[in-house]
C-alpha cells in the first residue's frame, strides 16, 4: 500500500486516520452517553477526563486528516458512479468533516463554560479554557454536542450503509479501497 | 417665638430625645434589607479557584467601638441557597457529602465580645455551628462607622472540622481544608 492516495485507492495515511478516528468516535460515544450515570464524586471524574482527552485527541487527528486530505487529494469516484451519487457522497464527506470538528469543539466549549474543574489532557497538559464560566454558553454548547452527536451517527449510518451497498450490491471497490489490500476481496463486476 | 434652652419644656424635650435615641447609642444594628450585603466563600478544586455565595443570610450586631468587649454578633446562613455558578456543583453542595441541607438547613455564627486589633479593626472569637458541629472560628472585621455602618469581614473555616466534603471529597489535595469566607454587611439601626 502506498502512503499517498492514488487515483483508485486510499493510501495508508488516509486509511489509518479514517479507521482510527472512527474507532475513537465510537468509544467517545459509548463513554459520553453513559458517564452521566456515574456518581458525581471525584472517584469517577477520571472517566470525564478520559472522554474529554480522547475528544481533544480526535480534534487534533481530524485537523491532521483534513490537512492530509487537502494535500494528498482523494481517489477518483469508482468508475460508473452516477454524478448525483458522487455529489451526495462528496456532500456527506464534507458534512462528516464539519461534524468531526463541531463535536470536540462544542465539548471543549461546554467544559470551559461549565467551569467545574481544570481539564488536563490525560492528566498531563493543561488545556486552556475557550470561554469563561457561563450558563448560557454551557447550555448551547451542550445542546450542540448532544444533537450534533446524533446527527453524526445518522450521517455515519448513511455513509457506512452506502459503502456496504456498493460492496455487496454494486460489487465495486468503494469499501475495499478504504481497507488494506487483500483484507477483503475487491468484488469484480460480472 | 422665644424658647429658652433652660426652660423646663426644653429640658424635657432634650431628655425625651435622648431616651428615644438611647437604643441607637447602645448600637444595635441589623443587616439592611435588600442587596448590597454579601457572604461569600472561595476555595479550589484541583488547584483552580471557585467561589460561591450564601444569598439570604442575615446579621444582627450589637457594637459600640468604644466598648468592643460588650459587642455581640449573630449571623444566620441558609445553606440550601448556596450558589457557586454551576447547578451540578450546587446540588452536590446541598447533598449529604457537603452541607446536607435536608438535615442541617442553616448554619449560624455567634460571638460575644470583640477585641480591637487595629484602626477600626476587630476580631470576634465566636462559634460556628455548621452541619451539626459547633466549633470556634475567628472572624476579623473592619468597621466603617456612620448612621449606616458597614462591616467588612473575613474568616478561614476548616471544612473538615465540620464534615463538609466527606466521603470521596475528603482529599485536601483536591479541595483544601481551609475555606476563605468573606462578607460585606450593610447595617442599619435596629
Amino acid at each position: 500500500m502506498t502512503i499517498r492516495n492514488t487515483r483508485d485507492r486510499w493510501g495508508s495515511v488516509s486509511q489509518g486516520l479514517h479507521w482510527l478516528i472512527a474507532l475513537l468516535i465510537l468509544l467517545l460515544g459509548i463513554v459520553g452517553l453513559t458517564m452521566g450515570e456515574l456518581p458525581r464524586t471525584p472517584k469517577f471524574f477520571w472517566v470525564y477526563t478520559a472522554h474529554k482527552s480522547l475528544g481533544i485527541t480526535v480534534l487534533v487527528l481530524v485537523a491532521l486528516r483534513l490537512a492530509w486530505r487537502l494535500y494528498a487529494g482523494a481517489p477518483e469516484p469508482v468508475p460508473g458512479t452516477p454524478t448525483w451519487q458522487e455529489r451526495i457522497a462528496s456532500a456527506t464527506h464534507w458534512l462528516l468533516y464539519v461534524l468531526m470538528f463541531a463535536l470536540p469543539l462544542s465539548g471543549w466549549i461546554y467544559d470551559s463554560a461549565t467551569g467545574l474543574r481544570p481539564f488536563r489532557w490525560f492528566g498531563l497538559v493543561d488545556v486552556p479554557k475557550l470561554v469563561a464560566p457561563n450558563p448560557g454558553a454551557r447550555d448551547v454548547s451542550h445542546a450542540i454536542h448532544e444533537w450534533g452527536f446524533w446527527l453524526l451517527i445518522a450521517v455515519v449510518v448513511a455513509h457506512a450503509g452506502a459503502a456496504l451497498y456498493h460492496h455487496l450490491f454494486q460489487r465495486d471497490a468503494t469499501l475495499a479501497r478504504m481497507l488494506p489490500q487483500r483484507w477483503i476481496a475487491s468484488p469484480q463486476k460480472d | 417665638m422665644n424658647i429658652k434652652l433652660t426652660s423646663p419644656a426644653a429640658v424635657a424635650a432634650a431628655l425625651a430625645g435622648l431616651m428615644a435615641t438611647a437604643p441607637v447609642l447602645a448600637a444595635d444594628y441589623v443587616q439592611a434589607p435588600g442587596t448590597g450585603s454579601t457572604l461569600a466563600f472561595a476555595t479550589k478544586y484541583d488547584g483552580e479557584v471557585f467561589t460561591g455565595s450564601f444569598p439570604g443570610f442575615s446579621t444582627r450586631i450589637s457594637f459600640d467601638p468604644a466598648n468592643p468587649a460588650a459587642g455581640t454578633l449573630e449571623v444566620t446562613i441558609p445553606l440550601a441557597g448556596a450558589r457557586s455558578g454551576n447547578s451540578d456543583r450546587d446540588s452536590t453542595l446541598q447533598g449529604e457529602d457537603f452541607f446536607n441541607v435536608a438535615k442541617f438547613a442553616t448554619a449560624t455564627y455567634s460571638a460575644k465580645g470583640f477585641t480591637k486589633t487595629g484602626d477600626n479593626r476587630y476580631v470576634a472569637n465566636g462559634e460556628l455551628q455548621l452541619r451539626g458541629v459547633s466549633k470556634p472560628v475567628a472572624f476579623t472585621f473592619d468597621w466603617t462607622p456612620g448612621a449606616n455602618p458597614v462591616l467588612t469581614g473575613r474568616a478561614t473555616v476548616k471544612r473538615l472540622d465540620f464534615g463538609v466534603g466527606g466521603g470521596d471529597w475528603k482529599d485536601t489535595k483536591t479541595i483544601p481544608n481551609e475555606t476563605a469566607i468573606s462578607t460585606v454587611v450593610k447595617l442599619q439601626a435596629k
